[in-house]
């Protein structure tokens, strides 16, 4: 049973060049928090961060609003203004740069530091401008202090019930997360990346993304976000705008695709490849799930990431409903829709089940006219997919040798999100479909939406880290080397651990007993 | 070891214009700034602020902050909407006959942190 859970919002005007009542909005929030108890010390840093945005819109815009959501866990406020907006974010980020007229610096402003602070002393924050039309900042800050992102680091679901203990797992994963313990699958969530490897290699469905098995009822402002792979689960008989019609037959009046900020990220990845980026090949984060495996695997090719969020990171940030029901098709997707939201109520829908509701409906197929495939609108993309291919491009980027391309696009799953294991139909003919059919039904929905450029930094992944004291570390490495010699090196997983190496690592960290190999005795594996 | 707003004013010469918590709260140190986000920035419940700033951003600063102290500088005069400000929201508001840096170095010699 799931509990609704209590949102205030209130939305307040800002007026461009009102000094004297620029302030209010955040006077307001500040009296929300205090009537609901939060900690003056989280108190004070949302009132440093709100007055900050404020005063950006006084000072820089026309005018603007902003718009404040509060959970029990979660303060987010958007700030939108019409104004000049930003030419240069990253400029625009650091300390002590302004573009404040003198009679903002007579009031005491334009230090150059607002959009710092902002960030400084919020849990999340992003920044999308378009000069010539205005900026749109979000922040968001968690009101208890036990609450944050680090909650969900992943989310794929296991089912141990229909494990087999065939161990397929166990060599699929890429990052050596899964182990069989005492016949149960697990997975070491510091070494997981959420990509769908297991889930590919696993033929009895023990390990999957979750979701809603039934779907929540449209309201009036509910938002749909479909994966455009969904539209193309229903055979070459059923068109894109036909599953489209059912849905919004079903109540869903408002559906985005995913596709519109990968779209968008394609071309902004494309402008950074040409305009910006000084090294290449550029990666494209596509895939939240390769983000996280070059966290881990391959932080040297961190600075080749292009630096904005994934489009599903992105349609978060972007929606401002009420009310979305989003499609996860693979647990990296999961991961980032898992995190706290109070703007609005997120509500993930598991695909079988949505896919079935659409074919309960689907009475006369009828396929329209197909168009020529398009060509690759961007020549410069070479384009990934797999986990196994994933591996060895960034291997090869990693030495120098991937060639001479200025972008990599790479997706944890074969054909990208039509590969998702969830999905019935082979990717191989699904993506094409849909490719072929692409300009007519995108006719209904917005084609490229905004990008939002990344404000952190990717930082690595401390997962393979065998201890946090360096010394303690490299006793641990040699401890391992040790062991993995007096192992059989077969590699075979049947002790539960993907390789001989991993068992060895395991039993120096104190997850399982060399007890579990049971070939180590045997002369004849020597 | 702090001091109390009393004992701060008197010891650096500076009048108290609004009372606010002055007796309860104590002081460990001051930031001096005529720039809003430097003293948003370093707002503690020990931190009193030191500002030339008399100007909407002032009572801003009070109104959200919740800011144990603020000293004016230079003898100057603030406006009724400030002190009320101040009033309603229990800040100390002192003034300084000194200019910005004649303050600083006596708030500095007053609570020890010459060294």
């Amino acid at each position: 049973m799931r509990t609704k859970k209590a949102v205030k919002t209130f939305s307040y005007p800002i007026t461009g060049g009102d000094y004297e009542n620029g302030g209010n909005a955040s006077k307001n929030i500040k009296e929300l928090l205090k009537k609901i108890g939060v900690d003056p010390h989280i108190v004070r840093r949302t009132m440093i961060a709100a007055y900050e945005a404020e005063m950006n819109v006084v000072i820089h815009a026309y005018r603007g609003a902003i718009d404040v959501a509060a959970s029990a866990e979660l303060l987010d406020v958007i700030v939108s203004d019409e104004g000049p907006g930003i030419p240069d974010i990253e400029l625009a980020m650091r300390d002590g740069y302004s573009t404040a007229p003198q009679a903002a610096r007579e009031l005491g402003f334009g230090a150059g530091m607002g959009l710092a602070h902002i960030k400084k002393n919020s849990d999340r924050f992003s920044l999308q401008s378009k000069v010539g039309e205005g900026t749109r900042l979000r922040f968001s800050i968690f009101l208890t202090p036990e609450v944050s992102d680090a909650a969900a680091a992943n989310s794929v679901g296991i089912n141990e019930s229909l494990c087999r203990k065939c161990l397929r797992c166990l060599h699929a994963c890429p990052t050596g997360a899964m182990r069989v313990r005492q016949g149960q699958p697990e997975i070491l969530p510091h070494l997981c990346v959420d990509c769908t490897a297991c889930a590919e290699a696993c033929e009895s469905n023990a390990l999957f993304a979750d979701g809603l098995r039934e779907i929540p009822v449209p309201q009036k402002k509910t938002v749909l976000v479909l994966p455009g792979s969904f539209l193309e689960q229903f055979g070459a008989s059923t068109s894109p705008g036909q599953v489209l019609g059912i849905l919004a037959d079903m109540g869903f009046r408002q559906i985005r695709l995913i596709d519109e900020w990968e779209n968008g990220l394609r071309s902004a990845v494309l402008r950074y490849a040409r305009e910006e980026a000084s090294i290449r090949p550029v990666l494209s984060p596509m895939c939240p799930a390769v983000v996280n495996l070059i966290r881990m695997r391959f932080p040297s090719l961190l600075p080749n990431v292009a630096p904005f969020l994934t489009p599903i990171e992105m349609a978060r940030e972007d929606l401002t409903a009420p009310h979305a029901v989003f499609l996860a098709i693979c647990p990296a997707h999961l991961t980032v829709l898992h995190r706290k939201n109070a703007m609005t109520k997120i509500e993930i829908v598991h695909p079988a089940t949505l896919r079935e509701a659409v074919l309960r409906r689907i009475v006369a197929p009828a396929r329209e006219v197909r168009r020529n495939v398009a060509a690759h609108p961007f020549q410069d993309v070479v384009e990934v997919g797999g986990m196994r291919h994933v591996m060895k491009v960034l291997d090869a980027v990693e030495n120098g040798l991937a060639g001479n391309f200025s972008v990599i696009e790479m997706a944890a799953c074969y054909q990208g999100c039509f590969g998702a294991p969830v999905w019935t139909e082979d990717p191989s003919i699904s993506r094409p479909r849909y490719e072929w059919e692409r300009e007519s039904h995108l006719l209904l929905l917005k084609k490229e939406a905004e990008v939002v450029r990344r404000v952190d930094d990717l930082e690595p992944r401390t997962g393979l880290r065998l201890d946090p004291d360096i010394g303690r570390a490299i006793e641990k490495l040699s401890e391992i080397d040790a062991l993995t010699k007096q192992l059989p090196g077969r590699d075979c997983g049947v002790c539960g651990s993907p390789t001989c190496t991993a068992l060895a690592e395991d039993v120096v960290l104190g997850r399982a007993k060399i007890e579990a190999c049971v070939y180590r005795n045997d002369e004849k594996f020597k | 070891m702090g001091l109390t707003i009393d004992v701060l004013a008197k010891k650096t010469g500076a009048r108290v214009l609004v009372r606010g918590r002055a007796r309860s709260t104590e002081i460990n140190d001051f930031h001096a700034s005529d720039r809003m986000s430097d003293l948003l920035g370093r707002v503690s419940d020990t931190t009193m602020l030191i500002t030339p700033l008399l100007t909407v951003s002032v009572v801003r600063l009070i109104e959200l902050m919740d800011v144990p102290g603020v000293c004016l500088v230079n003898n100057a005069e603030p406006g009724q909407v400030l002190l009320d400000t101040a009033q309603e929201h229990r800040t100390t508001l002192l003034v300084s006959p000194f200019d910005m840096e004649e303050t600083c170095r006596r708030f500095r010699a007053a609570l020890g942190l010459d060294t």
